[in-house]
């Protein structure tokens, strides 16, 4: 079962948190009785609740909508039964940063796209064109409110994470209904930020017509950030896993039992190739059709810009022609991307932090590249590794996950001082330059750091790359010789080094103890396996009596464990050994749980603060003062609200951080089998 | 008469030949002192000395030699042999007891490694009292010293005075009486530290690449007025001073990191550490305790500075940045009841808001 499948209670009750925000009560009460009892049927479900079953259809619509739950409709008609898809309901909380990381790299349109399409679950293309330009006639306007019904229970509820806008083209796009017109109050301040900057450039943001609409899709579609909608992906784990164990039979067995290690050892690989065959299935992109440019189409000039970020294996239309998409094609965010997403932010603030700015930027511009072809961080139902590795180090690394300096060169803003961080006496060196240094240590005379060669460029970087390459993190690792230097980054141990580096900064967040020697003792353990106090000692470099309080510190927090081992029959302790010991997976995992509980405590002490401004908010929120909040509210009212804004952003961002530590626990490699 | 005048020259004859005997004895020692100290002397060395007769002779005057504890009597590859102690040395030994001397005996054996009290007690057959109120004359006659053990610190080993307590129970150069001298391991590590970073750091001052970058952006800046098209026209950066004010550490360019040894001969010439000898074994665990700290990292065999950009404050992660990362009673808090977030003050300290009131 999948790493991130596994429920456990306190994920449950953020689940449920998550979903009751976002989706309102009804479609909170139907999940939490999902969490409770498992897979149920709906005659089960109907049992199980108070709600009638109408009231339960109505949430399990809103759920299946959005992905959260799986049925198996499609394998068992009539009695079909539902269970949480746990990665997508706890992937609620991401959703804010989801546009963020599109707005990122696709720009403004895509983001607005995207937001869409998260805040109405899985959609035809078709109803995702009306929705943007609505028909002018009333019927088809009602109804498209009714095949949207989720977005309605999200509008009343007031999402906290999906921001930005979710009116479907902001306000330059009258025609849109108003219901779809507000603009979120809750967002967090990054977002505030970027939306004063881009303020005068609104009418960019707007989508002007199908044909660009198509494009955008078409394009994320290639890039991976969203995929098309297949009934396989309704299919819990355990029924995903009859079906291809029953197709693996019959193909790789002519159908019967398997029987013996290797009929079964066959059986199983063949099942996970099954697995990876249907899922890599959602990823394909059917190819769109075109048509001629009419002079309809003539204003909405797709810029340059996008074409080139398109990438190489892009398909990039070419300027007379236009995308069509197939009207009834379904289509979905992509959660695994999003998590490439996330790592590749994590790795570049950590990359900012341990080695520094401009090392980061480039580390940013390498692995931006190698993102278009990442579609997941690892893939869990890989092959196991061939018992000899010798094998293993001769596989070729595929090209695509290769990044070479030169390639860098070419790819990173232009506006960042490369020189920065550098031996003066190596960028003299390095750029070929006739300057020299003088006994101050400056560059006489100076160099432009923005007008150098691109061999120049190339050099520095690759200074910068073996800067983040040397750092025991390994962040990247040599490859070839090609352009300059070819570099690939190892992806799995670094995830090892994340996940020790969190559990790290959590012992040292604790008291000043802690902080100098438990980090310290967890380094030690992690290096030599168990030690006794006596060794614990040597390795340290301190006397015992000073780790034993560091070690009974640890062991109440959960990440050291002590173990007595009876050198005698009787069990004495002066006849034991005492040894102390760390387990990576065993820390992860509490560190995990833990998150989750914090995630928890910060949303409901948000409902609590929420409560206690409820009045205020209503007030706030009437039609009528929303806009207007300068001339209808008090002054102290005034000040309450921008206090409640502020305990709100506060919180927010900080589950929002919280959610990373998550990733780097849970998302960026399967569970640790040993140590 | 005959007998008489011989029973009177019998007892002058002994006295003379004791006389004799005694020259002999001191001959012998003085020949043996003369080789240097701590020399072991076999049979053949002693007779070739040439001072007793003969074999017999010889056998005594070494056996009067052990007596009188100046000489000791050992074992060499199967081969008896014999070291010479100092007259002072012998002086004192005779006055010992037997049992005091039976202990000695037992800690001699036990040399540098020393010999714990209760292992004593098990040799020797005495009662611990015994024991111990020999071993406290021995150490008040400087003839023993007790160490704690390292290996086992609730042990008391006992060694002969002028030996050096051996690395198993005294531990290497960065102990010193049984625990670790945190003062000496802190100085050696900061010097290490000082020592790589002035062979592979350069300190880059904050104007070192002083560049005036006015007259390209002013150029940028007339090319994107005259641009038709934004898009056309190459993006111009608002200049922002460098980030950098203040003079940072950078690794040099093509640094020839040090290794253990390369460290430790600079150590050792600098003279900081007297009376101790420190091995490349001992060099390597102070480093590698280092990088378990998180002062230098190791490539390879080398090691180098760990240098954090300064720039950057150090962030804690998203969970213990929020209150519950660090509270006291996470593992209490429920979702109801007295501890919980509705009524959590860590909370409303973080946030500056009110909780409520249980």
């Amino acid at each position: 079962m999948s790493y991130a499948q596994r429920e456990t209670p306190i994920l449950a009750e953020l689940c449920e948190l998550l979903v009751e925000d976002i989706y309102g009560e009804l479609a909170a009460r139907v999940f939490s009785v999902l969490a409770r009892h498992g897979r149920q049927t709906l005659s089960a479900l109907n049992k199980a609740s108070y709600l009638n079953s109408r009231q339960i259809k109505h949430g399990l619509v809103v759920l299946i909508q959005q992905h959260l739950i799986f049925h198996s409709a499609s394998i068992e008609p009539h009695a079909a039964s539902y269970e949480i898809d746990w990665q997508q309901a706890y992937g609620l909380v991401r959703y804010g940063r989801t546009l963020k990381s599109v707005e990122e790299r696709f720009g403004d349109k895509a983001a607005n796209v995207m937001s869409n399409l998260i805040t109405l679950g899985h959609t035809r293309i078709q109803d995702l064109r009306e929705a943007y330009f609505p028909p002018h006639t009333e019927e088809s306007a009602s109804g498209e409110e009714g095949a949207n019904g989720a977005l309605g229970d999200a509008k009343a509820n007031g999402s906290l994470f999906v921001n930005g806008d979710t009116g479907m083209n902001g306000h330059a796009n009258g025609t849109a209904p108003p219901k779809l017109n507000g603009v979120k109050r809750a967002r967090p301040s990054d977002e505030e930020e970027v939306d004063g900057e881009y303020e005068d450039r609104v009418e960019d943001k707007t989508i002007k017509s199908v044909a660009e609409l198509d494009s955008i899709i078409y394009h994320l579609m290639l890039q991976g950030w969203i995929v098309k909608v297949e009934w396989t992906q309704y299919l819990g784990p355990g029924d995903l896993h009859d079906i291809t164990r029953q197709e693996a039979i019959e193909s790789v067995n002519e159908g019967k039992l398997p029987h013996g290690t290797k009929e079964k050892e066959a059986v199983a690989y063949g099942i996970l190739r099954r697995k990876r065959e249907i899922r890599d299935e959602w990823l394909n992109v059917p190819q769109p059709t075109t048509r001629k440019r009419t002079s309809a189409d003539s204003d909405l000039s797709r810029s340059n810009k996008r074409q080139r970020l398109a990438g190489p294996n892009n398909w990039a239309p070419r300027d007379d022609e236009v995308i069509v998409l197939d009207e009834n094609l379904t289509i979905r965010a992509n959660p695994e991307k999003m998590t490439v997403a996330l790592r590749t932010d994590i790795l570049v603030r950590l990359v900012r932090q341990l080695v520094g700015h401009v090392p980061a930027t480039v580390y940013e511009t390498m692995l931006r590249q190698i993102e278009a072809n990442t579609p997941r961080c690892y893939d869990e139902w890989a092959d196991p590794p061939p018992a000899d590795t010798a094998a293993m180090a001769n596989e070729s690394v595929d090209a695509r996950f290769l990044v070479t300096s030169r390639e860098v060169a070419k790819n990173i803003d232009p506006s960042i001082d490369l020189l920065e961080g550098l031996d003066p006496h190596g960028i003299v060196l390095m750029t070929y330059s006739t300057s020299h240094v003088d006994k101050k240590g400056n560059i006489v005379p100076p160099i432009d750091p923005f007008n150098l060669s691109v061999d120049a460029r190339a050099r520095l970087i690759d200074k910068h790359i073996t800067a983040i390459a040397n750092h025991p993190f390994r962040f990247a690792t040599w490859h070839s010789r090609a352009g300059f230097s070819q570099w690939r980054i190892d992806f799995p141990e670094i995830a090892l080094s994340l996940i020790q580096h969190e559990i790290e900064t959590t012992i040292a967040a604790g008291n000043e103890r802690d902080k100098k020697y438990g980090v310290k003792l967890i380094r030690a353990l992690k290096k030599k396996g168990k030690l006794d106090e006596r060794q614990m000692g040597n390795v340290m470099m301190m006397p015992a009596a000073e780790i034993r309080s560091v070690v009974n510190g640890l062991t109440v927090r959960g990440f050291v464990q002590t173990q007595e081992i009876p050198k005698v029959e009787r069990r004495e302790a002066k006849h034991s050994f005492h040894l102390i010991w760390y387990d990576r997976q065993r820390a992860r995992e509490k560190l995990l749980q833990d998150t989750y509980k914090g995630m928890v405590r910060a949303l409901q002490r948000l409902k609590y603060e929420k409560e206690t401004v409820a009045g205020l908010l209503a007030k706030a929120e009437r039609t009528d003062v929303a806009g207007n909040e300068e001339r209808w509210l008090s002054k102290g009212e005034l000040e309450a609200l921008k206090k409640w804004r502020g305990v709100q952003e506060k919180v927010l961002l900080q589950v929002s951080r919280m959610d990373e530590v998550v990733a780097v626990l849970r998302d960026f490699c399967g569970p640790l089998v040993s140590v | 008469m005959a007998t008489d005048s011989q029973r009177a020259a019998a007892p002058a004859g002994e006295a003379l030949d004791s006389v004799l005997q005694q020259n002999k004895i001191d001959v012998l020692y003085d020949q043996c002192a003369k080789a240097p100290q701590g020399t072991l002397f076999f049979q053949r060395d002693l007779s070739n000395m040439a001072v007793a007769e003969n074999l017999n002779e010889l056998i005594v005057l070494v056996q009067e030699l052990v007596d009188m504890q100046l000489m000791k009597p050992m074992t060499f590859d199967g081969e008896p042999c014999w070291k010479l102690r100092t007259r002072q040395d012998a002086e004192k030994l005779r006055k010992l007891t037997s049992e005091e001397r039976l202990l000695y005996h037992h800690i001699d054996q036990a040399q540098a490694e020393g010999i714990w009290t209760k292992a004593l007690r098990l040799r020797t057959n005495m009662t611990p009292q015994a024991v111990n109120k020999c071993l406290k004359s021995l150490e008040n006659k400087d003839l023993v010293q007790s160490v704690m053990s390292v290996k086992f610190p609730a042990r008391k080993m006992y060694l002969l005075k002028h030996l050096r307590p051996s690395e198993d129970i005294a531990g290497g150069p960065w102990q010193s009486e049984g625990d670790f001298d945190m003062a000496l391991i802190d100085t050696v590590s900061r010097i290490v530290e000082q020592l790589i970073q002035k062979e592979t750091c350069v300190t880059v001052q904050p104007g070192y690449n002083n560049y005036d970058r006015s007259e390209a952006i002013a150029q940028k800046k007339a090319q994107r007025r005259a641009a038709q098209d934004i898009e056309d026209a190459p993006a111009v950066k608002p200049y922002h001073p460098p980030r950098h004010n203040k003079p940072r550490l950078v690794l040099s360019h093509d640094p020839k990191l040090p290794t253990a040894a390369s460290l430790l001969e600079q150590i050792i010439s600098l003279g900081i550490i007297r009376d101790k000898v420190i091995r490349e074994s001992d060099m390597e665990q102070l480093l590698d305790m280092m990088v378990l700290e998180g002062r230098l990292e190791k490539i390879g065999a080398t090691y180098r500075l760990a240098l954090r950009p300064s720039d950057v404050e150090e962030g804690m992660n998203g969970f213990v940045d929020a209150p519950c990362g660090t509270c006291p009673v996470f593992d209490l808090c429920g979702d109801s009841g007295e501890i919980s977030a509705r009524t959590c003050v860590y909370f409303a300290e973080w946030l500056g808001t009110e909780s409520e009131v249980v």
